[in-house]
């Protein structure tokens, strides 16, 4: 065994925690620093607890149609927030103590402190109480991940003008809040404060919600929106939030002035680069601050490598996951590259997107011809029966080769039914291999063989279609 | 169900003339049509609108379709209402379930529609 590499990693996000866990299990010597707690944003004030969170709101409005079903029950369902976070709180503790328990089960160490680079080999650690200590490894994985950024424009004070982090522990319910910033966690949040029966106001600066995603979701999700209530001002920038003695007043470039009793600012991240020692080693950084890597996960010193929200890529947990096993895979002597083609991804508003590959927008900016199959839920056997009826699988491929481009999908569980879309790019699967596959009824996954089989206009459980 | 008092557009939609202002909804046949209706996006208030013009849509939980106006005009109400019970346009769409009021800027557009009797005449001819 290789025994004898040691692998220094700061940072135990889903980055630096999936690296360490990766070497250890090819045999490395692990320590792992970290000054909060493990797991990163991810775990503790991102995507875990907003769906645990979301996962209430999801419950209660299944209650609503309740009745409908035929269920009756006495009384109004009502949320208690103090135990939606308590509750919340624990689901993070166990998965935080499981990450904890798994760095035993491998010898990682874990040490708690702030992590610094002395040299290319050295690490300083500075701990709460003051103390240093300093390691000298044969290899370094930086996974420091990203932070909320100080934007003077929006004066955060943690209570009325909120972080997705204050708003995750938010435990008296507001009864209005302005959420500058329309894109995945400003969506979420949207469903999340609506849900609890706030009056949600959400501001975005592009035309569109989710400015990122096809332009067909985005459009569809801003009519989810409308059934919410919410109110949206698309093409819309802030230019003051002031604070009032009963909240916050929001002037928006449109004249507008919303009153709120909170804010949530859901606009950017910043890197995590200052004060780990990169200019003192020579560690290069690209224009937005981000380490530079190659695609080993290799910075420009060989040997120190980086992953996860701070070498700027893809912002999520699973690619600083993937990033992470490469960077470990390639210390241990096993060459891995990182590809990010085939990325699935899923924001979790109600109901939920999954996605993977081009938008339409994309493949025309690219010169493709896209081919497009489309179906909806509501024609789908299961989606009646589960009464879920909202949402739509789009397949775009290209018109000349049958290569699936990009495939995207609004709907119940549509995170968890972007995988099988996923899998067949990661192969190399022509679109025509969707349609082709058996597919079990009665399953939401119907609607994506569905879907691929209106590429050629020919869905069973569609009509023609009209013009 | 069709009310003799009311006009008709090929797209299913009613309106009530009253003076020079026009309340519109959709016709009992197109909310059993449509079945659950489970979403209405309303027209905007105060929008200039012509004939014929997509002014919303109704989302069941069979179908999405959108809504046109049968006359020309400004939109001066919106049953706001309809918001939290869209299931109004199912229980009573020629009464709780309007959609807006439009201040007719060509009120002779009204003797363009049909009446009840060629309404009726009309879905006999759809369902053949």
């Amino acid at each position: 065994m290789s025994s004898s590499i040691r692998i220094g990693i700061i940072g135990a996000g889903p980055g630096g925690y999936v690296a360490a866990l990766r070497a250890a299990q090819l045999g490395a010597k692990v320590t792992v620093v970290e000054n909060q707690a493990l797991g990163g944003v991810c775990l503790n004030a991102g995507c875990i607890p907003s769906k645990a969170l979301l996962a209430v709101i999801e419950l209660r409005e299944k209650l609503q149609k309740a009745r409908q079903f035929g269920l009756q029950y006495e009384g109004a369902v009502n949320c208690d927030l103090p135990q939606m976070i308590a509750r919340k709180d624990r689901v993070v503790s166990g998965l935080v103590n499981g990450i904890a328990t798994l760095f035993k089960s491998r010898q990682v160490t874990h040490l708690v402190g702030t992590g610094e680079l002395l040299d290319e080999r050295t690490i300083r650690v500075r701990q709460p109480d003051g103390a240093e200590t300093r390691f000298s490894v044969d290899a370094i994985i930086l996974a420091t991940g990203s932070s909320w950024p100080a934007l003077p424009q929006f004066p955060v004070d943690g209570r009325v003008i909120m972080t997705s982090k204050e708003a995750l522990d938010l435990t008296a319910q507001p009864a209005s809040i302005v959420i500058i910033g329309g894109g995945v966690e400003g969506c979420e949040f949207a469903v999340y404060f609506s849900g609890l029966g706030a009056n949600v106001s959400l501001v975005e600066m592009m035309p569109a919600l989710l400015p990122l995603e096809d332009q067909e979701l985005s459009s569809l999700m801003e009519r989810e929106m409308k059934k919410r209530q919410v109110a949206i001002h698309t093409d819309t920038a802030v230019k003051r939030v002031s604070k009032t003695p009963n909240g916050v007043s929001v002037e928006l470039s449109s004249g507008v002035h919303v009153e709120a009793e909170k804010v949530l600012v859901s606009v950017g991240r910043r890197f995590n680069t200052q004060d780990i020692g990169l200019e003192k080693v020579g560690i290069q950084c690209g224009p937005r601050g981000e380490i530079t890597v190659n695609d080993r996960m290799e910075t420009n010193l060989p040997g120190v490598y980086a992953v996860g929200d701070v070498v700027g890529k893809a912002m999520l947990a699973h690619v600083a996951s993937a990033q992470g096993k490469v960077a470990a895979h390639n210390i241990m002597g096993r060459p891995d590259t990182i590809r990010y083609e085939v990325v699935p991804a899923g924001i979790f508003t109600l109901p939920e997107i999954g996605r993977v590959g081009l938008t339409e927008q994309q493949v025309t900016e690219r010169g493709l011809v896209p081919k497009i199959g489309r179906f909806r839920y509501m024609s789908l056997g299961k989606a009646q029966s589960v009464g879920e009826t909202s949402g739509l699988f789009k397949v775009i491929a290209d018109a000349k080769t049958d290569a699936l481009l990009g495939v995207h999908i609004m709907g119940s569980h549509a995170a968890d039914l972007i995988h099988e879309a996923a899998l067949a790019m990661e192969v190399g699967a022509p679109a025509s291999r969707l349609a082709h596959m058996i597919h079990a009824h009665p399953t939401l996954a119907e609607g994506l063989m569905e879907a691929a089989e209106d590429l050629d206009g020919l869905a069973i459980h569609q009509g023609p279609k009209r013009r | 169900m069709i009310p003799s008092d009311l006009k008709y557009h090929r797209e299913h939609e009613w309106v009530r003339v009253q003076g020079n202002e026009a309340t519109l909804g959709i016709s009992d046949h197109a909310q059993d049509a449509l079945g659950d209706v489970v979403f209405i996006d309303l027209p905007k208030l105060n929008a200039s609108i012509n004939a014929s013009q997509e002014i919303g849509e109704v989302e069941s939980t069979k179908a999405t379709s959108s809504i046109y106006s049968p006359v020309s005009g400004k939109v001066t109400k919106v049953n706001t209402d309809l918001r939290d019970h869209p299931e109004w346009l199912n229980q009573d769409p020629y009464g709780k379930g309007w959609i807006a009021v439009i201040e007719l800027s060509n009120p002779g557009e009204v003797d363009g529609l049909m009446s009840a009797a060629q309404y009726e005449a009309f879905l006999a001819s759809q369902v053949s």
